[in-house]
């Protein structure tokens, strides 16, 4: 047997090599996000141990709770005086204090220099050499209030040199400083992107509103003492909140923070690649059933001629087995390139990325096989055993298929599983369990793709009506070609069902978001102007709180309300609050009570809760809640009203007064809200910019471009997950080639007979197109209907988060339509062109 | 061209038009040691309005003779004619064109399109060229070939007789200049066999249809006007207007 399954293999060599490829790029996918992440974590991991190395301990002050989104935990800085102190702790040879803040550079073209995400850090040039995580490259550290170093990935990509001057973004007003050094994180041009501004201590003191201040002081310990003695030492002198730990815990916090970041960012692209595998595996399954219903004779015959049940069944999973064996291995290879290819393409696109050598973990290899070989062989199982139920005599009878088992056993199987996935979908929504989503989706997806066989025929007949019409004999016949082996039309359909279900989907999804952001934000704020910070969403972004009495002086200008954004810890959970002041929110924003008083209650320094919290919280107005604040610890506040959700707000306001005495002084403002006397005119916009003009870093919006940008935010994100599932859908269309190719091979002689009695070889083109077009719209058609469903009842469930109204873009759906036309038409090119060339002859003489 | 196939038919009393001739074709396949001479200079002529059958032992080249003649395959060398046109010449969309639209097919087997009924199948010449259905002579072909009842049923659904008299009536539906037939009865049973005979042999002196049939059944070829013997890839001699016995007693000479 095991002959016969090498023979097999390579008798059908071009047939595997397609379906091979299905498989190739979902492991080249897994591998490449496997190797790009890991490599990421280990540069990074190094480059921390490296840059804290000759850190023994560093002081800071104590988190009063993580930061849930992975970044660096709010901490209280102490007070300087501690540093002499500290300084004559037996066993300190070396101790320096510093402070950092927020510091953004002004191109020389007097735009900000954005980010895309890092952070903009200001931070002081410990004198120390040693000490010091930042290695001086050029030029020396800056030896006045007036002097700057700057990080070398900048210096580099916005030419900066010693010498220069530089307009720096601060939490006061900007200013200007001299460069009189460059410098490298470790041994790093800079991190990941972020920019570092590096001050004389006091100089950052100043600027950060940290005077008499420090958030850290970094000691190096006695070439003779003990590390830890020494620490329990230092320890013993600190005041409550302030805590003292080893160089190589920082390390080991500010790698996995970002290492955390690298777990989502490697999470999110292996749920697109195990997508592309699934549809992958859909293809294999079809290729594996065509090849069995080709072979029928063939089996039958091994059967006749004694091969047991089990042989047969073996054959074709070792078959499958070697398949996918040799396209891991090719998709492994592949995976390394990429990744290496995606290192540059980063680097290219000027995120400096430390350097570090390529990690190719055994646990890729492992994974990669594992998946790619497990999709292959448990997408033959069903056609393996198909081949079994092959009667011997099948190699004898002349026209027999292979039994078709009854359409009502796949009715209640399909319908059984489809309804598993749903109740696994909306339960795992409800939770939410976003395995228990995916495992119903792909549960739907399995249910649909058993239920297609039934409605091929129909639909394929439906949709063929117009093609015989446009193209005469060869769409008739193309037509009758997609409704022959109505299972075979399904399966392969279903693969690109499985696509355009998941980008219908995100599509729906996506619509809602953006039309519920659109009218939440109606319906949240009646401000002129909205100015946020450009890098909005970047740790410790913001921008200068002086911005504030800046636009105020603008004429025309006559409201001006900061809006300030913190986060505190309730019931265990580390939530974002907002304040505003309350004078201003009547003018600014829609607050809509629905029990409690609303401003009033703010100038009283209560908290206000929007419905959604109140009702999933279960908290009343009047309760005093426990919470934790990160700079003054645990409190408690009173709940002084319950407000109708509100899109710009979040679901926790308080005043400004509450917030200046619970946040640091230089907390920075995240929006300011306008209005102006006029509204919003071309004027009053110039005049807001010339206003702002030393704050390039600042983006100015009216109401309804804010809610353009939302929008646009949204259709950003959407286009990247297309991006993503054009793998997918790449993967499909191969489905839908090898197919093609099966069916055209299968047909020769009929190609052939149609040949002779008079077919063009542009006609046989039309009618294979005929064909893929009635295959790809059959499989979008249903998975659009599928994907919607799915949106919709996605967005429905969350509600309660925010997505109030559900949008079906219809135009977007019927695009996708024609797409998947266009899309099967090009699949279509080479197995037409093949079946056009099929010599006549040769077709005919096939016996 | 005009010369050859006059010069072929002086060696005739009565003057007669020629549908398809072939002049000094040779047909081989494989090269040195390998070659297989299938066809070793043939000259032949097949009369229009008549019913010729071609015989011979397996292997002898029929089948590759009717396939040359048909611009299924190419000469190695040689002419092949269907009327004046040299097919030779031609592309491969202008030999599509003078299948569709000159002559007509029926193999052994496999006649049929599967995903087509048997009307469909049998109109499917003139729905390829994109022409009207002769909806008289449709009625009439289906009538005559017993097969009215069974238009709307798939090829498997047919009984081997039915499918070949599908095939027929296809042959037939564009009344082409010439069809080839290839053991159309090889796999019928006598009775089927002789209808489908006795219908070619009307559709010849009824509606002057050319017809060339490879056959391997003396009784099928008596139903010809003449009957050409090729063996080795020679011809070998003819009969005119051939008895079932005297073809044996020819095929027996052959077989020696
Ligand atoms: N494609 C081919 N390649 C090589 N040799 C071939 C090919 N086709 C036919 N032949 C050879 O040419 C010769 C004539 O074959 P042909 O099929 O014309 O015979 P036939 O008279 O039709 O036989 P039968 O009665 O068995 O159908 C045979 O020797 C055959 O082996
Ligand atoms: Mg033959």
């Amino acid at each position: 047997m095991w002959r016969i399954t090498i023979k097999g293999l390579l008798a059908h060599k071009l047939r595997l090599a397609l379906t091979g490829l299905a498989i190739v790029l979902g492991v080249t996918f897994v591998t490449g996000t496997f190797v790009l992440t890991d490599t990421l974590h280990n540069t990074f991991t190094g480059l921390f141990n490296k840059v804290y190395q000759n850190i023994d301990l560093e002081i800071r002050g104590t988190a009063a709770f993580s930061n849930p989104s992975g970044g660096t935990a709010i901490r209280k800085p102490f007070s300087e005086s501690l540093l002499s102190r500290v300084r004559a702790v037996p066993g300190v040879t070396i101790a320096d204090g510093g402070v950092g803040g927020y510091a953004q550079y002004v191109a020389k073209n007097g735009k900000a220099i954005t980010t895309g995400g890092a952070p903009t850090i200001g931070a002081t040039f410990e004198p120390d050499r040693q000490l010091s995580s930042l290695k001086l490259v050029e030029g020396t550290g800056p030896q006045n209030a007036s002097q700057v170093v700057m990080d070398q990935g900048t210096a580099r990509k916005y030419g900066f040199h010693v010498g220069d001057r530089v307009e720096i973004l601060l939490p006061g007003a900007p200013q200007t400083f001299t460069i009189s050094g460059i410098v490298r994180f470790g041994t790093a041009n800079n991190l990941a992107g972020a920019t570092i501004a590096a001050f004389q201590l006091a100089t950052a003191q100043r600027l950060f509103g940290k005077v008499g201040q420090l958030d850290t002081i970094d000691i190096i310990v006695a070439s003779g003492a003990n590390r830890s003695t020494v620490g329990r030492s230092v320890a013993a002198m600190l005041p409550r909140g302030v805590e003292v730990v080893t160089g190589q815990t920082v390390a080991n916090e500010d790698s996995s923070s970002i290492n955390q970041a690298l777990g989502f960012f490697s999470t999110g692209l292996l749920v697109f690649a195990f997508i592309s595998l699934f549809v992958g595996a859909f293809t294999i399954f079809n290729t594996f059933s065509i090849i069995v219903g080709q072979r029928t004779r063939e089996l039958a015959l091994l059967r006749i001629i004694g091969a047991s049940e089990r042989q047969i069944f073996r054959s074709v999973l070792l078959e499958a087995f070697l398949l996918g064996l040799a396209a891991s291995i090719v998709g492994l290879g592949l995976g390394v390139l990429t990744a290496m290819g995606l290192d540059a393409l980063l680097k290219a696109f000027g995120i400096a990325l430390p350097q570090g050598p390529l990690v190719f973990a055994p646990r890729t290899v492992v994974v990669a096989l594992i998946v790619g070989v497990g999709v292959t062989v448990i997408s033959a199982i069903s056609p393996a055993r198909r081949a079994v139920r092959i009667p011997p005599i099948a190699a004898l009878a002349s026209y027999l298929r292979a039994s078709a088992e009854s359409p009502r056993r796949r009715f209640v199987i399909g319908v059984a599983i489809g309804a598993l996935g749903v109740l696994a979908l909306v339960v795992g929504v409800g939770k939410p369990a976003i395995q228990l989503v995916g495992l119903g989706a792909v549960a739907i997806f399995i249910g649909v793709g058993m239920l297609a066989p039934l409605v091929a025929r129909p639909i394929s007949g439906v949709l063929g009506r117009p093609l015989a019409a446009i193209f005469g004999a060869s769409g008739k016949l193309g037509r009758r070609n997609s409704m022959r082996s109505p299972r075979r039309t399904a399966q392969t359909a279903s693969a690109l069902m499985v696509g355009l279900a998941l980008v219908s989907t995100f599509t729906v999804f996506g619509a809602s978001i953006s039309q519920s952001a659109t009218s939440g934000i109606k319906d949240a704020v009646i401000a002129d102007y909205i100015i946020t910070a450009s890098s909005a969403g970047a740790p410790q972004s913001g921008f200068s709180a002086a911005a504030a009495a800046a636009v105020a002086r603008v004429p025309g200008v006559t409201t001006v309300s900061s809006i300030n954004g913190g986060m505190f810890e309730f019931r265990r959970s580390v939530l974002n609050l907002t304040a505003i002041s309350p004078q201003d929110v009547s003018r600014t924003v829609i607050l809509r009570m629905d029990s409690g008083a609303g401003a009033s209650a703010l100038s009283n320094g209560d908290l206000l809760i929007d419905t959604t919290t109140a009702n999933s919280k279960h908290l009343q107005v009047g309760e005093r809640i426990r919470v934790t604040f990160a700079e003054t610890g645990p409190t408690t506040v009173r709940i002084g009203g319950i407000f109708k959700s509100n899109a710009v707000l979040g679901s926790y306001v308080v005043g400004d007064n509450f917030f200046r005495s619970h946040f640091a002084a230089n907390t920075l403002p995240v929006a300011i809200l306008l209005r102006a006397s006029r509204g919003s005119s071309a004027g009053t916009t110039a005049a807001i910019r010339a206003g702002l003009e030393s704050y390039p870093n600042l983006k100015i919006q009216t109401r309804a471009q804010f809610i353009e940008t939302q929008q646009a935010q949204v259709n950003q994100l959407l286009g990247l997950i297309y991006a993503l599932l054009a793998l997918a859908i790449l993967i499909a269309l191969i489905g839908i080639v090898n197919t093609l190719m099966l069916s055209v091979f299968e047909r020769t002689r009929e190609i052939g007979l149609l040949r002779a009695v008079g077919m063009r070889r542009r006609q046989v083109r039309a009618m294979i197109r005929s064909e893929a077009v009635i295959l790809s719209v059959f499989g979008a058609v249903i998975g659009i209907v599928v994907g919607t469903g799915l949106g919709v009842a996605l967005a429905d469930s969350l509600k309660q988060q925010g997505i109030t109204d559900i949008s079906v873009p219809y135009a977007s759906l019927a695009i996708f339509l024609v797409v998947a036309a266009l899309l099967g038409l090009a699949a279509a090119t080479w197995p037409a062109r093949r079946a056009a060339q099929l010599n006549v002859l040769d077709a005919i003489a096939v016996e | 061209m005009t010369t050859v196939s006059q010069s072929v038919s002086d060696t005739h009393e009565s003057p007669r038009i020629v549908a398809a001739h072939a002049v000094n074709l040779v047909k081989s396949y494989g090269s040195g040691d390998a070659e297989v001479r299938a066809l070793k200079g043939i000259n032949l002529e097949f009369e229009k309005g008549k019913f010729t059958a071609v015989m011979g032992p397996s292997g002898s080249g029929k089948s590759t003779l009717m396939h040359c003649m048909a611009g299924l395959d190419v000469p190695t060398s040689g002419q092949t004619f269907i009327g004046e046109l040299e097919v030779g010449n031609l592309n491969d969309a202008s030999l599509t064109q003078l299948r569709r639209d000159r002559i007509g097919f029926i193999f052994q087997s496999f006649n049929l399109v599967p995903t087509l009924t048997a009307g469909e199948n049998i109109t499917l010449p003139v729905d390829l060229a994109g022409g009207k259905v002769d909806k008289q002579w449709f009625d009439f072909l289906v009538g005559e070939l017993g097969i009215a009842d069974r238009l709307s049923h798939r090829p498997s659904e047919m009984s081997g007789g039915q499918q070949q008299r599908t095939a027929c009536a296809r042959a037939l539906i564009r009344r082409p200049e010439l069809i080839f037939a290839d053991e159309p009865t090889g796999n019928l049973d006598s009775n089927s066999s002789s209808e489908m005979l006795a219908f070619l042999r009307r559709s010849v002196t009824e509606y002057h249809q050319s017809i060339v049939m490879v056959t391997h059944d003396a009784r099928g070829a008596a139903y010809a006007d003449r009957v050409v013997f090729l063996a080795d890839g020679e011809l070998v001699g003819e009969l005119i207007s051939p008895s079932a016995d005297a073809v044996l007693e020819r095929m027996k000479q052959l077989g020696n």
